[in-house]
């Protein structure tokens, strides 16, 4: 029937591995969970990553990303390692940026300065020589070989036409589309390879100076200064980016750009009203990370951001001041990420609310476990409805003929305890002129129970073990861009749940926690070439 | 200093049919022999279509229904097939339809999950428009030209075209970037582009050779990957250094007017530019193959400029009983064949560089991921085809293979026999008996 198992695997796991606790307290230094191992697929950088990353070295806006291809998403994450794909227009567009934001370094001598004390577009060898040892370090997050070195002099001496700034830039422009830059190889887990694994976990981009520093050092080789460094990158800004994007795939919100509505039925849809949406949620998340991103207040929290615009959207008296503003929210109404608009909008039809697409989201996003899928014999061919009723009575025969109700039991009546939030996300009184009845249930579940509204649904949500470890799995997948598969994979997730949901516990513990895992610190045997 | 403007307006392009005479356009026609660069393009629209697709009538004397009938013009042109199983494996029916459709192989296990079936990767073999541009080998600046409107996440949902298994290609569905992609060699200064060229060139084998340094330091799997990659930028470095030979005076550098790529009521306007920028990449010899995407298999596109509000997805889950989708349906599967009908003109309103036109030798697919959306069923899958492709295929023809057994497999072995490649079998070996009876 219902698919348990993973549950059952995991509080065996965990009751088998040391979970540490929070974290913060321990004294814990060999890597946690390292009985059985999961891969270690080659990582590709993602789209997000890419621009993050040619913003740090050469200065360019993040935004030079969206020219390149779509990334692959499953499981909801851009960075699942499997099955990622290349076609000569990836490599077209890797050659177009990657000119684009070598032309950028050159120009800027500021930036320039910071790989080397000499000037390389005046086009002295030794300097030259020494800029692209320093880049490099930094591009490929390591010191390069006496090769690779004498490649791209050699490259450079090809390219330094008209002048010695253009072999600069071709420089430049070949690491840039390298598999060392482009790809996350790892022939052995070393310092260099640590570093650039908490670096894009922590940062979306290549190690900094001072972690890369402390790569050479040795630093990264004991857990004590593995966690100084991932305590001083989770305090850095660039970390809140990191847990909006994470969350924004998760709760599969990012898809609100493409969102469009039935305007002659939902009156307060324009043009503008996606990107508005998108930037609340994104001012509520990193807001919910800086101020201690426990679950509980991703799921409860009843505050929200708001310009005057969005205000009025949502029918709420303009904040105070101009832009952007944090609000406060009826508690007996929001309930954090699941009264986001940009959240309610992506899960609903373009006309109407949809009881199943929430309910479906609860299950599989948020409980980890998926609808079961119909039988295949099924003829999926729903009946004529009466647009003229309400929600509710337009799926009533989702319960009413057994065979529909085998599946929508187990979605509908969590979605129906969305009902006053209409397919904007706005709020509504009624629904077809009949007041909403946001009644439903919860079955199946640590947490079953009824439910009448979301905040109801939240406040169950947010004390359940099982929506702790489903926070945990989707992490884990995002952090390690696969899909869990050992008992070692299935011990780490567990003892990062344990760390989210533990007195005091947060996702920034959780994802301090990640590090101390042996999935982390260790390469599985089988990966070695 | 450009030799062509930018703000060329297209010539003789605008999508306006041909006005045949009635009798002339209804008569089988049999190809013109000619030296000119011989084509294949595919078409795509999703969601299955209704049982009401089909002619009536005999393989030479059909009537066309009411979905198809926008293609009415050009029915002599036609090549109507229909009564084959849509094979397909792994994923769920839109899953393995669409990844079937032109590889004829199943989805490889992976991580994109289904509705009721195991999650799936990507398709196992390569696309039958790829194994034509294998055999044409045409010294074309692009191999393969993928375009779409609105295709969507980069899924297994949302990709038909394979350069071999686990390579899907993506589709380009922003026509600014088709245009900056394929035509802006066009109006750069020849001694700019020389050099331009060369260092591009430089770079590209520089980079190369990292691929190869890496690739021997890691695991064969992983080595796999980065092997793609690096064919990925041979292809790039063979364009960098074929040059385009513009014989063809019909080729110009087209117009793209400003559009909103991603806008829901801008599909139509998206596709028409994409359609144009698809035909001036074959009348300037850019490429042979191309294909055109519009949206992707689940697509929940609303078709507003029919007056439809409902998302296509949501509608073709409808009961058959259901008058008001049936209707729907039936409006949107025929306003896909009217863009067809669309393509087809601008091909023959577009002269070709050996004499006649590019239809002349051109062979175009139309084909879909499912035969019915409610069912998900792909037997009986819609397949119309148009033009001859400079070869022996004989149009003006509906072909009803109903109740053989046979898989599409054959259908797209035949369309390699069409295109005078002798392959005896195509994707899934245990899918393909042999070309279909008749067909060419």
């Amino acid at each position: 029937m219902l698919r348990r198992l993973p549950l059952c695997v995991l509080l065996s796991a965990l009751s088998g591995c040391h979970s540490g606790g929070a974290g913060t307290t321990t004294t814990t230094s060999s890597p946690l969970c390292a009985t059985d191992p999961g891969p270690a697929p080659l990582r590709r950088i993602t789209r997000f990553e890419y621009g993050h990353a040619l913003a740090d070295l050469t200065g360019v806006d993040p935004s030079i990303a969206q020219n390149l291809p779509p990334d692959e998403e499953t499981m909801d994450f851009d960075d699942i390692a499997t099955v990622y794909s290349v076609s000569s227009l990836h490599a077209e567009r890797y050659l177009e940026a990657a000119e684009q934001a070598a032309a950028a370094l050159v120009a800027n001598a500021p930036l320039l300065a910071a790989f080397g004390s000499c000037d390389p577009t005046a086009g002295d060898a030794g300097c030259v020589a020494a800029f692209t040892g320093a880049f490099g370090r930094r591009a490929w997050r390591r010191a390069l070989t006496g090769d690779e070195q004498q490649a791209m002099l050699q490259l450079y001496a090809a390219t330094a036409a008209p002048g010695p700034a253009d072999g600069v830039q071709g420089v430049v422009a070949a690491m840039l589309q390298a598999p060392q830059f482009l790809y996350r190889p790892e022939p052995a887990l070393d310092g260099y390879a640590l570093a650039t694994r908490l670096a894009f976990m922590l940062t979306a981009a290549p190690p900094d100076e001072t972690l890369l520093q402390a790569a050479e050092r040795g630093d990264l080789a004991t857990e004590s200064g593995l966690l100084a460094q991932t305590d001083r990158l989770l305090a850095a800004g660039r970390a809140a980016d990191l847990f909006v994007h994470f969350a924004s795939e998760w709760w599969e919100v990012e898809g609100i750009d493409t969102i469009d509505k039935n305007r002659s039925l939902l009156r307060n849809w324009t043009d503008d009203t996606p990107a508005a949406l998108a930037t609340e949620t994104s001012m509520f998340l990193a807001d919910a990370w800086n101020s201690g991103p426990t679950l509980a207040s991703l799921l409860t929290a009843p505050v929200t951001f708001a310009d005057a615009s969005l205000a009025s959207y949502y029918g709420l008296p303009a904040p105070a001041g101009t832009g952007y503003q944090r609000i406060a929210l009826d508690p007996t109404r929001a309930a954090g990420m699941l009264t986001q608009g940009a959240f309610l909008a992506v899960h609903a039809k373009a006309d109407q609310t949809s009881p199943v697409l929430r309910g479906k989201f609860v299950r599989a996003q948020l409980f980890c476990h998926p609808p079961p899928p119909p039988p295949p014999t099924v003829v999926v061919a729903p009946p004529v409805v009466d647009p003229r009723l309400p929600t509710r009575q337009r799926f009533a025969q989702h319960t009413a003929d057994p065979f529909c109700a085998s599946c929508h039991e187990y979605m509908d009546p969590i979605g129906f305890a969305f009902e006053h939030m209409d397919a904007t996300g706005v709020w509504r009184d009624t629904d077809a002129d009949q007041p909403v009845d946001a009644t439903g249930s919860l079955t199946d579940t640590d947490v079953d129970g009824d439910l009448d509204g979301i905040p109801s649904l939240a406040t169950k949500l947010a004390g359940s073990a099982q929506v702790a470890s489903c926070a945990a799995t989707q992490w884990f997948r995002y952090a390690f861009g696969r899909s869990e598969q050992t008992g070692g994979d299935l011990c780490t997730i567990a003892a990062l749940a344990a760390t989210l949901s533990a007195p005091g516990g947060d996702f920034k513990q959780m994802v301090r926690q990640t590090v101390r895992m042996a999935e982390f610190r260790n390469l599985p045997p089988e990966s070695q070439p | 200093m450009k030799r062509l403007s930018r703000r060329t307006v297209l010539r003789g392009l605008g999508g306006a049919a041909i006005a045949l005479p009635f009798l002339e356009a209804m008569r089988p026609r049999r190809a013109r022999a000619g030296t000119s660069p011989r084509r294949f393009v595919v078409m795509f629209s999703a969601n299955g279509t209704l049982p009401a697709w089909t002619p009536t009538g005999t393989e030479l004397d059909f009537t066309l229904s009411p979905i198809l009938s926008p293609l009415a013009p050009h029915q002599g042109d036609l090549v109507i097939v229909q009564g084959l199983l849509q094979q397909g494996g792994g994923g769920d029916g839109h899953q393995n339809g669409i990844s079937g459709m032109l590889t004829g192989t199943p989805l490889n296990p992976g991580p994109f999950a289904g509705v009721g079936a195991p999650p799936a990767g990507w398709a196992t073999g390569p696309s039958v428009d790829q194994r034509i541009a294998e055999a044409l080998a045409a010294p074309t600046p692009f191999r393969s030209l993928e375009l779409g409107v609105q295709v969507g996440a980069a899924d297994d949902w949302g990709r038909m075209i394979y350069r071999a298994a686990n390579q899907p290609l993506p589709p380009t569905d922003d026509p600014v970037a088709v245009y900056d992609t394929i035509f802006s060699d066009l109006h750069t200064d020849p001694t700019v582009l020389a050099r331009e060229r060369a260092r591009h060139k430089s770079i590209l084998d520089a980079v190369g050779a990292e691929y190869t340094r890496i690739g021997g330091q890691i695991s064969s799997a992983d080595k796999q990957r980065l092997d793609q990659h690096l064919t990925a930028i041979r292809e790039i470095e063979t364009r960098l250094t074929t040059s385009l030979v513009e014989n063809n005076p019909a080729c110009a550098d087209p117009a793209v007017p400003p559009v909103s790529a991603q806008s829901n009521d801008s599909f139509p306007a998206v596709g028409a530019i994409q359609m144009d920028l698809l035909t001036m990449a074959l009348a300037c010899d850019l490429t042979r193959v191309a294909s055109l995407q519009w949206s992707r298999s689940v697509s929940q596109v609303r078709f507003t400029w029919l007056g439809i509000s409902d998302g296509h997805h949501d509608l073709s889950h409808r009961s058959d009983s259901d008058t008001d989708a049936v209707s729907k349906l039936t409006q949107i599967n025929g306003w896909y064949a009217q863009q067809m009908a669309g393509l087809i003109a601008r091909l023959k309103a577009t002269p070709d560089a050996g004499g006649g036109t590019l239809f002349d030798n051109t062979l175009v697919l139309w084909c879909n991921e499912l035969a019915k959306g409610n069912t998900h069923s792909r037997q009986d899958a819609p397949y119309v085809l148009a033009g001859t492709g400079g070869g022996p295929l004989v149009t003006g023809r509906y072909l009803d293979f109903e109740g053989q057994g046979l898989a599409h497999n054959n259908l797209l072995l035949s369309i390699l026999n069409a295109m005078d490649i002798p392959d005896t079998t195509f994707g899934q070996a245990s899918w393909c008996s042999g070309p279909l009876a008749g067909f060419v």
